[in-house]
């Protein structure tokens, strides 16, 4: 099954749709993306201070709201394995939650074909009071997956996870390790057609991330479009064939890894 | 289980005996009508207050899937009308005990009565998500807006004693009133609720679908950076 989502602000044109709907095979286009983190977040949180606002009480110092993402377009096609890198605040997990279509974009266009399976926080969406086995059938039921579906990749997940015993006991016993354990092996039960993953290799034990790893491996031969966000550059030159460098919200670069390297230790060293 | 039932239970018998005694009605009457109201009740704040915290009970999926958040404020509406029926049940046995008369075709209307009551609380589960996930303090604000309503609807006290205190608007213009009719009309009286009723009911539904689908248009998107 192929879910086709068209996010966009300004530019949608019927031709769009139709291109959409005529082309099988899977990409990421982004064309002159921006987005604004709102600054209200981290002001008038509450309605107290929201009156106090509006009447003029208790200045604030003025915040702007942060641009995140400026102007970014990018083209990504089958076969590509697509590595963010730079430093922390740079936009990678953004861009990464702009294409899985959870961040409204201010202006520009998203389109994306092909299913999404993100792996972003791997212990968000556990219900802490269910068991393991329960929430192998919940996140599977959040993936799209039907309950039978599920059935057959339990003993699969419960094997790979390592959980034995333990996946029938609630998840708020559970360590933080075996947390991500399960929620790894639900997430990469399921298999998609463009896998995001935010920061997962570096999650779980050494004898885990041995076994993720070759997991990981496989999914991306198995997916059409990876992109990853990771810190570890070693695990960048392993996986991806293209990298794409952030500085403050802008792709400064976008071609090879080993090139994209190079750019990212320069950048460092400026700052 | 049984203090879906229980809970209601106690506080009816509660009201009844302080104000049974008080305004001096019939306690086979008054007691009935008292639970009716306290489980609808109950089921429409529950909506309206665990609603609040509907988004961000949900953050873990808010920020993983880009299901319609409409889904996170059912959810609750769900476990609330789990309640809901179990009370109601409950409630049924009370009244083909005691009101045996009463069994009849009207009965029938109560398959419509539910799903008009749940098309009220669903748009203000998500009302209430939205704006309780925007402002933190919402929650505690509407718990005293809830409470406000509950004084002024007739929940326990009867419409009658709102008509002879000469505030009969509380009643004729009040949501609540209509609601509960719904489920007090066939049951209690052995009537089809009345038209005055059904639209009341309905056009309360509509305006608050027409609320909670603007603030879905315009906010929806925006929910994820306030969690």
């Amino acid at each position: 099954m192929v879910i086709s989502f068209f996010i966009d602000c300004k530019t949608r044109t019927s031709n769009d749709f139709l291109f959409v709907r005529i082309n099988v095979s899977n990409f990421i286009e982004l064309e002159n993306v921006n987005l604004y983190y709102s600054c209200l977040v981290y002001r008038e949180m509450s309605i107290k201070s929201y009156v106090c606002k509006l009447m003029g009480l208790k200045p604030r110092p003025k915040t702007e709201d942060v641009h995140a993402l400026k102007n970014v377009s990018l083209s990504i096609r089958p076969g590509d394995r697509v590595g963010l890198i730079g430093h922390n605040g740079a936009g990678k997990s953004t861009l990464l939650k702009t294409i899985a279509s959870l961040y409204p974009i201010t202006s520009g266009t998203v389109s994306v074909q092909g299913e999404v399976r993100a792996l972003f926080e791997l212990s968000l969406g556990f219900e802490l009071e269910a068991t393991g086995r329960e929430n192998i059938l919940y996140r599977g039921l959040l993936l799209g997956k039907s309950p039978k579906e599920m059935k057959t990749l339990q003993d699969e997940i419960v094997a790979f996870a390592d959980l034995h015993e333990f996946i029938d006991y609630p998840i708020k016993t559970y360590s933080a390790g075996m947390m991500v354990r399960l929620a790894f092996a639900i997430s990469t039960a399921v298999k998609g057609e463009i896998l995001l993953l935010d920061e997962v290799i570096g999650a779980g034990d050494d004898n885990f991330m041995a076994k993720a790893k070759k997991r990981i491996h496989q999914l991306i031969d198995e997916a059409k479009i990876m992109v990853l966000t990771s810190h570890d550059l070693s695990a960048i030159r392993n996986l991806c064939n293209r990298a794409v460098v952030l500085n403050h919200g802008e792709i400064i670069f976008d071609g090879g890894v080993e090139e994209a390297i190079k750019v990212y230790k320069i950048e460092g060293d400026k700052q | 289980m049984s203090w879906a039932i229980l809970q209601p239970l106690a506080l009816t018998l509660l009201f009844t005996f302080v104000l049974g005694r008080i305004f001096a009605v019939d306690m086979a009457d008054y007691a009935p009508y008292v639970f009716s109201g306290i489980i609808v009740w109950e089921f429409i704040v529950s909506s309206a207050n665990i609603g609040c915290h509907a988004l961000l009970m949900a953050d873990g999926y808010i920020k993983q899937c880009t299901h319609p958040l409409a889904i996170y404020s059912l959810r609750i509406v769900c476990v609330a009308l789990i309640n809901l029926l179990l009370a109601f049940a409950g409630f049924l046995v009370w009244v083909i005990i005691v009101k045996p008369e009463n069994i009849g075709w009207t009965w029938l209307s109560l398959l419509f009565s539910f799903p008009i009551i749940i098309l009220v609380v669903w748009p203000l589960a998500i009302l209430t998500s939205f704006i309780g996930t925007r402002f933190r303090d919402f929650s505690q604000l509407i718990v005293i807006g809830m409470q406000a309503v509950w004084y002024v609807s007739p929940v326990f006290f009867q419409a009658d004693m709102f008509r002879k205190a000469k505030i009969e608007f509380l009643v004729d213009y009040n949501p609540v009133y209509h609601l509960l009719n719904l489920i007090r009309m066939p049951t209690l009286h052995g009537q089809f609720p009345d038209l005055i009723n059904i639209i009341f009911a309905v056009g309360t539904a509509g305006i608050l679908w027409l609320l909670a689908s603007l603030l879905i248009a315009k906010q929806e998107r925006q929910m994820i950076f306030y969690l």
